[in-house]
């Protein structure tokens, strides 16, 4: 009778803790998977060949609509590009930039985050969690997906612009009793991070276009000025052309 | 019991009274997808005849210490935005009449918390799980002692802090054995509540 009771009390103690352990696993899936950063190729360019960058623009939108966008996002997004050791300074939005000199790059930042956080599904779930008074939290995934788009517009000093693109999403699975809101934030920083790592990649490989030789300065004596015909105000315009002689 | 209800009450007041309201307008909860809540409720319970064959009239003071957990961000757009969160609550009742008996049950709880207007958060819940109670099989509308409870209700969140709010409210409690020994006639009772919620 000991024996079986002994052998019960193992058992539950064993199924208690296998239950404790899945019921609180988390994981997170990003696609494209993100490379380490170290392994982006860097070239070193000598001082006199690298420019300076301006954040010109930064847009950032998520699920279609426009955001504020955080300048921890943009501290991060300059510090992916500072890391490839291309520009000589980076300059923030805002920022003055007087006296960077003529040779700078100019740089439109857009961020565009899609999240589907599978809302009635969890809801849904959660009831059948709940109904089962918990016993199915470890057998039950609930799901949180984040996607997201950088692009950088760089315009360098003679008008050639280039776009540059890094996509990435992920999915966090989680147990009930595994989720916490910092689950979120570590799927969007993996995946922001796969993101800036295609980008950078990108930009390497454009290094020669960004290098001060690559382009001469275009010439100060001329300006491209855009003039706006101003309306006539007569409705006939057509009388203004006819040459009217007076005696 | 009354103690215990009295010293319950003074420190939701006391909290209440001790936040900081000069800084009113700051107060923005950000609860998301895993934002936890701990929480403490009390309440009195005022039975219910619903049918002539009920006669029990039992009363007395409930506690319901409390843990959800939030499964959405907000969902919807106008007033019925809101978010879900499951979790998981004791129930303990005392009966006062018709006998000084006592109950405690173990409830899953789901609910929908109204985020439309801010700080103020009006919100609908449900609980249902086992209860055991020594009332039962000493009163003619239930035979044995181990029951369920439901429980349904509304009330509405105050957040005086972004992670503290004070939560008052209404709930019917139902406690019968699901046909499991006769008679089952039910125990019917209205429970309006107090109490406060931690959130992190």
């Amino acid at each position: 009778m000991t024996m079986t009771m002994f052998r019960w009390s193992i058992l539950s103690l064993a199924g208690f803790v296998l239950c404790s352990i899945t019921g609180c696993t988390r994981w997170i899936d990003v696609k494209p998977p993100s490379v380490d950063p170290k392994e982006i190729m860097t070239h070193s360019l000598p001082n006199d060949e690298r420019v300076p960058l301006v954040t010109n623009s930064f847009h950032l939108t998520r699920n279609g609509s426009s955001q504020y966008p955080s300048a921890d996002l943009e501290r991060r997004i300059l510090s992916s590009v500072q890391e490839t050791s291309l520009f000589s300074t980076l300059t923030p939005l805002g920022e003055k930039s007087d006296s960077l000199g003529d040779k700078t790059v100019s740089a439109r930042i857009t961020v565009d985050e899609t999240i589907e956080p599978h809302s009635w599904l969890a809801a849904f779930k959660g009831i059948v969690i709940g109904a089962s008074m918990f016993l199915l939290s470890p057998f039950i995934d609930l799901e949180y997906e984040y996607a997201a788009t950088v692009a950088l517009e760089l315009e360098r000093w003679d008008g050639h612009v280039t776009r540059y693109e890094g996509r990435s999403s992920g999915t966090v699975y989680y147990k009930l009793f595994g989720a916490t809101p910092v689950m979120i934030d570590e799927l969007k920083g993996h995946v922001t991070e796969a993101c800036l790592t295609d980008l950078t990649q990108q930009l390497v490989r454009d290094t020669n276009l960004y290098m001060a030789s690559s382009a001469p300065l275009p010439d100060a004596g001329i300006r491209t000025v855009t003039v706006k015909a101003k309306r006539p105000a007569t409705t006939h315009p057509t009388r203004a052309l006819v040459p009217v002689t007076t005696p | 019991m009354a103690s215990l209800v009295r010293r319950f009450t003074a420190l939701v007041f006391g909290t209440m009274m001790t936040a900081s309201f000069v800084h009113a307008g700051e107060v923005s909860p950000t609860i998301t997808v895993g934002t936890q809540e701990v929480g403490l409720t009390a309440g009195y319970m005022l039975s219910h005849r619903l049918t002539y064959l009920h006669k029990t009239q039992q009363h007395g003071p409930a506690l319901m210490p409390s843990w959800m957990i939030t499964l959405t961000d907000p969902v919807g757009d106008g007033w019925y935005r809101g978010q879900v969160s499951l979790g998981a609550e004791m129930v303990y009742l005392e009966f006062r009449e018709p006998l000084l008996t006592h109950g405690i049950g173990f409830t899953p709880r789901i609910k929908y918390t109204f985020v439309a207007l801010g700080r103020l958060r009006p919100y609908a819940e449900f609980t249902g799980g086992p209860f055991w109670t020594d009332l039962g099989g000493r009163v003619r509308e239930q035979a044995n002692e181990f029951n369920f409870i439901l429980s349904g209700g509304v009330g509405v969140s105050w957040f005086i802090t972004p992670q503290a709010a004070i939560n008052v409210g209404y709930r019917f409690h139902h406690i019968s054995n699901a046909g499991t020994a006769f008679p089952n006639l039910g125990l019917n009772a209205s429970l309006p509540f107090a109490g406060f919620s931690f959130f992190f």
